[in-house]
């Protein structure tokens, strides 16, 4: 099979960049060796940054934050809510950083605001009220399988062939040129081998484990992020601390539940797949956090996660000692002497275009193309134009926020018993996502809709959605395994806040499933 | 209201309970919180002429004489208590709040009765989900009658049964084990 | 630190078991209305998000509060979905409701003219009328107004003899005893004398307002909240030791719905308010009043039915066992189903065969029963049982005020 360019990765910045690409009119083919956004993509905060957070110390980072945050809120409009972002100062901290913070978001193009403590509480009843300031900036909220889902989609769209749950095994070099990779099947079995003049890396964190399968060496410092889901909306804006960025000082409204994070700790490389939230960063969470909402304190917790940022050392520090917090566009034909090879890694979500806008031009460079990137004036599918409601019920809205006018490919007229009804997902929507949006198993499906997100974190729902998207699938028997592989996967996210009202939904859930095996 | 036996948690194990009771010619009233799951065992119970009073709870504390309840009172009845010679605490587990588990302890609600459980709630479960989870064995502790302990001495009259039990119980069986004790 | 406030109704503390769609009598007759988890807990966190997630089908909802009832998790449903429609209803509500829902407005207008009104209310080409344009069903039996307001009969004739007793209770009556059924507040003042204690009314009384709130006008509710919750501070502050009631939903409207629904404080007040079976029962048990049955009394077969809203204050035990004190009674108590008439829910066209088919289980069992009267202490579960079954219908206020002894 011969392509363009190979895109080892299905997190936002490889599918970003095969939709770049795509556009572009290169023939691409996309392997990700799990479910797209499996990896830090789907393990965010959902922050569409406004950049404030950088502006203080690294003004170019947040310049480049607001401009694509500007970008994003057109082309993905169906993806984020613009809620706008507060950053409060609270008695305890350095009052003087206000004006720093604002003269500074001015200086990078934030527009940034100050409030008067009194309509902050007006406008946001659930934050801290003993805030002594507050600065509005244009943070919002993005969903990142809903972004991920669309790109794909818009690329897919434009031919290009993105192969989930295949992993690469090796690099496919012909006379010191890297000409295309070998990869395995894992649904089937079977072995694959794709050839391209171009293979981008683009694996996340997994990138330097990629680059080591042809001998180069790209320092890479994992560094595991914990959060927090509330079950339910607690503020309407992000709400930041108006300090030196800290732990657990950002809360995020995320469709219909509350974001809270992060923290911050070195993990080893080996460890990434198996990363697990710890009693102590459940605490500290709490502990900091209550101080952004008292609501925090009385706010049923659903679940906790973690991802792994890829932060990549600069190249240029022998000691490995310093990270670069920008995008890291690595060129292997000049760095390491492998043409055909380039990676793309560092950055952040809100900044994803940009780097995949990097990625394409460098590609296009080496083949010679001369083709414009249109990715930031195209809108994705979805976007392009208000959704029409086609009736008034709740499940319908709720597939718009979700897919914006792409439910118009929803059966709602005969398909609209609701299976998820935590987070109002119908039979409609969900045959939708096993026609057009790649979905495998419940896991896949969840990251496509919302179903298992909501409350009870599938305990509803589960058996149901397993027959139904086994149905659709033309595999019935295998309802069983997806309830069980799905139990599983939720299961990892509830023991560590498991007390309470969460102990209560997992003695339910154990009941309804546990002798499910 | 006097009975013979009041039971505090009209779930499986309670109205299972209450049913022998009634058989044996006891007068029973059964207190549930909601309205219980199973249908068979709460219309039994109506039949057999027990008390069943849903959508109550009992309130906390009771009163007492030395180690020998009284009577209880409850949300609904307001001044007028529950009398009896016996109580049985079935309220079940968390789910219908017989514990309560706060980030750092679990606790009996109604009588503070003592419990068999892991202090470090990093063990109360385990990364298997299709394996018994350790907080499915919490509950009270109780003495060979099926006595509950409360302020370190067993409770003359309140006897546990069925899921606030700790260990694994056959919800019927700790009925109707139980129910020996009382006829 | 995540420490729960159990009695914050708060809709997080749903663990989405449907214990409370399995009891729903609505959702087991009408397949477009989504259930009370649905309309309640799982609706709420998206209507927190954007108020457009409002679903009209919300209005089915009876506010039966069995969902309340059968929750495990603390979670107050029904009133969720009460304070939905309060919140988020938009369009204006037609004229029917308005005048279904102001029970006082009407009653005052029909009561001097009682005797015309009863038969207009009766006569076919009316029927039709109210059906074709008020969406009024045509099958729906209207209650007759009385002739004479009961306040006025009370300050007639009644009043003058409650000033020999030391002991008092004040008497809220409500609408349906004022404007329809003035009997059942006689039986009350006759029961309350015969217990040793005088009566007096409040001094100013509107109709609880439960209609209103079903209907959305939760600001004349409130005005009639006020009205009520300041004459019964006042009564109870001025020695009357309770106010009593005859009507279940009454008392739960004033108890808990003026809190938990709109807002206001009866925390002073709540523990006065007494539905009169239970008053009597505690008065009893304390050993403080005597009652003495006449004898002979003719034996009576009776049936009891709870009422939604007596299941849910769980005090449908003291009616009971107030029953049983009477000689020569054989009690049936029925087992607890929703009688489907809801207050003016089914008096509404679009809604009239719902409640038809949500009662019959409880009409079958009653006719099964064969009872010379039933027992009730919901107004409007007498007129639905009266209209359904064709047998008599009182309240337990009336039984035992026609067995005791003067």
């Amino acid at each position: 099979m011969n392509f363009d360019v190979i895109i080892i990765g299905g997190g936002i910045t490889g599918v970003s960049t095969a939709r770049d690409c795509a556009l572009r009119g290169l023939k691409v083919v996309l392997l990700e060796r799990d479910d797209l956004t499996a990896g830090a993509t789907g393990r965010n905060h959902g922050l569409l940054h406004s950049g404030s957070r950088y502006a203080v110390t690294d003004t170019e980072s947040a310049a480049e934050c607001i401009r694509e945050n500007l970008i994003l809120k057109k082309i993905a409009s169906h993806c984020i809510e613009d809620t706008g972002g507060l950053s409060i100062t609270l008695p305890e901290d350095d009052p003087d950083y206000q004006s720093t913070f604002v003269d500074s978001c001015r200086a990078a193009g934030i527009d940034a605001q100050v409030l008067d403590p009194e309509e902050v509480r007006r406008l946001e009843p659930n934050v801290n009220p003993d805030l002594i300031g507050a600065v509005r900036v244009p943070d919002a909220s993005v969903d990142p399988f809903r972004l991920t889902t669309a790109t794909a989609l818009d690329a897919t769209m434009h031919g290009a062939v993105i192969l989930t749950y295949h992993e690469v095994l090796d690099f496919i070099i012909s006379r010191g040129r890297m000409v295309g990779v070998k990869a395995l099947d894992r649904r089937s079995g079977r072995t694959v081998s794709l050839h391209a003049p171009i293979t981008v890396n683009a694996a996340g964190i997994w990138g330097a484990r990629m680059a080591e399968k042809c001998g180069i060496k790209i320092g890479m410092y994992p560094a595991k992020g914990s959060l927090l889901i509330f079950g339910h909306r607690i503020c309407k804006m992000v709400v930041n601390r108006c300090r030196k960025p800290s732990n657990a000082d950002i809360l995020v409204p995320g469709d219909v539940v509350s974001v809270l994070g992060t923290t911050s700790s070195k993990v080893p490389l080996d460890e990434c797949d198996n990363i697990r939230v710890t009693a102590s960063e459940v605490d500290e969470l709490l502990l900091e956090g209550v101080k952004l909402s008292p609501k925090i304190a009385v706010s049923r917790v659903l679940r906790a996660y973690a991802g792994v940022r890829p932060l990549v050392a600069s190249d240029d520090d022998p000691t490995g000692r310093s990270i670069s917090r920008g995008i890291v566009l690595l060129d292997h034909e000049t760095r390491d002497g492998m043409p055909g090879f380039i990676t793309i890694t560092g950055g952040k979500l809100t900044t994803h275009r940009l780097m995949a806008e990097q990625a394409a031009d460098l590609v296009c460079a080496k083949l010679h193309v001369d083709s414009p990137c249109r990715t930031a004036e195209l809108p994705l599918p979805g976007s392009e134009e208000p959704a029409e409601m086609p009736d008034k019920k709740i499940s319908t809205r709720a597939a718009a926020t979700r897919h914006g006018s792409r439910i118009s490919q929803m059966d709602f007229a005969q398909k609209s018993e609701v299976i998820c009804q935590c987070e109002h997902v119908t039979r409609a929507e969900i045959e939708y996502a096993v026609r057009c949006l790649d979905v495998h198993n419940l896991i896949d499906l969840r990251r496509r809709t919302r179903i298992g997100m909501g409350t009870c974190q599938g305990t509803f729902c589960m058996s149901k959605v397993a027959a139904v998207l086994a149905e659709a699938l033309g595999t019935p028997e295998k309802a069983p395994e997806f309830v069980r592989e799905y139990a599983r996967e939720r299961w990892k996210g509830i023991i560590p806040v498991c007390w309470g009202e969460s102990l209560r939904e997992a003695e339910y859930m154990r009941k309804q499933y546990g002798n499910e095996i | 209201m006097k009975f013979d036996t009041v039971i505090i948690g009209g779930g499986l194990a309670g109205l299972t309970a209450g049913c022998i009771l009634l058989r044996a010619g006891q007068k029973v009233a059964a207190v549930t919180k909601g309205l219980s799951l199973n249908e068979a065992p709460r219309n039994r119970f109506v039949a057999l002429g027990g008390v069943y009073l849903p959508g109550d709870s009992v309130l906390p504390g009771g009163e007492w004489r030395k180690n020998r309840l009284l009577r209880v009172y409850t949300k609904n009845l307001g001044k007028t208590p529950l009398e009896a010679e016996n109580f049985i605490l079935s309220t079940g587990k968390f789910f219908s709040r017989g514990l309560i588990a706060t980030m750092s302890e679990i606790k009996e609600p109604l009588f503070n009765c003592e419990l068999d459980y892991d202090t470090d709630r990093g063990k109360w479960c385990v990364s298997e989900f299709f394996e018994r989870q350790p907080f499915e064995n919490f509950g009270v502790r109780t003495d060979g009658q099926g006595r509950v302990f409360v302020n370190g001495r067993v409770a003359e009259n309140l006897y546990a049964a069925g899921e606030i039990l700790a260990g694994e119980i056959d919800i019927e069986q700790s009925a109707a084990q139980l129910c020996r004790n009382l006829i | 630190m995540q420490e729960l406030d159990l009695s914050a109704n708060d809709f997080e503390l749903c663990l989405k078991c449907n214990l409370c769609t399995t009891v729903c009598p609505m959702l087991a007759v009408n397949p477009h209305y989504p259930g009370p988890k649905q309309a309640g807990p799982d609706g709420e966190r998206y209507r927190l998000k954007d108020p457009e997630f409002y679903d009209l089908t919300l209005k089915y909802c009876l506010n039966c509060k069995r969902c309340e009832v059968a929750c495990p998790s603390d979670v107050r449903v029904g009133d969720i979905i009460q304070s939905a429609r309060l919140s988020f209803a938009r369009s204006s509500a037609p004229l029917r409701d308005h005048l279904l829902a102001d029970t006082d407005f009407v009653g005052k207008l029909a009561t001097p003219f009682a005797p015309v009104v009863n038969s207009v209310l009766g006569w076919e080409p009316v029927r039709k009328v109210l059906d074709s344009v008020f969406a009024v069903d045509r099958r729906r039996v209207f209650p007759s107004y009385a002739r004479e307001r009961f306040s006025s009969w009370f300050r007639r004739t009644a009043r003058p003899m409650q000033e020999a007793f030391s002991r008092k209770v004040a008497y809220f009556h409500g609408c349906y005893v004022e404007y329809n059924y003035p009997q059942l507040g006689k039986d009350l003042v006759k029961l309350a004398n015969a217990a040793g204690y005088g009566v007096e009314l409040l001094e100013d009384e509107r109709c609880c307002g439960v209609a209103m709130l079903s209907n959305g006008f939760s600001d004349k509710a409130r005005k009639s909240a006020q009205t009520n919750i300041a004459a019964i501070r006042k009564a109870l502050s001025g020695g009357a030791e309770a106010v009593l009631t005859t009507g279940s939903t009454c008392t739960l409207t004033m108890r808990e719905e003026y809190a938990n629904v709109l807002g206001m404080d009866v925390s002073d007040i709540v523990d006065g308010i007494q539905l009169a079976t239970k008053w009597l029962y505690e008065r009893l048990e304390e050993g403080t009043v005597a009652l003495n049955f006449r004898s002979p009394l003719k034996p009576l077969k009776l049936a009891y039915h709870s009422a939604c809203h007596m299941v849910k204050l769980g005090w449908s035990i003291f009616s009971t066992e107030m029953l049983r004190k009477i000689p020569g009674v054989e009690l049936t108590v029925l087992d607890p189903k929703c009688c489907g008439i809801a207050g003016t829910f089914g008096f509404k066209k679009e809604n009239y065969d719902y409640s038809q088919k949500i009662g019959q289980p409880l009409f079958d069992e009653i006719l099964s029963a064969a009872p010379d009267i039933v027992v009730t202490d919901c107004e409007t579960c007498k007129w639905q049982i009266e209209m359904s079954t064709g047998l008599s219908v009182q309240n337990p206020v009336s039984i035992l005020a026609q067995a005791v002894s003067e």
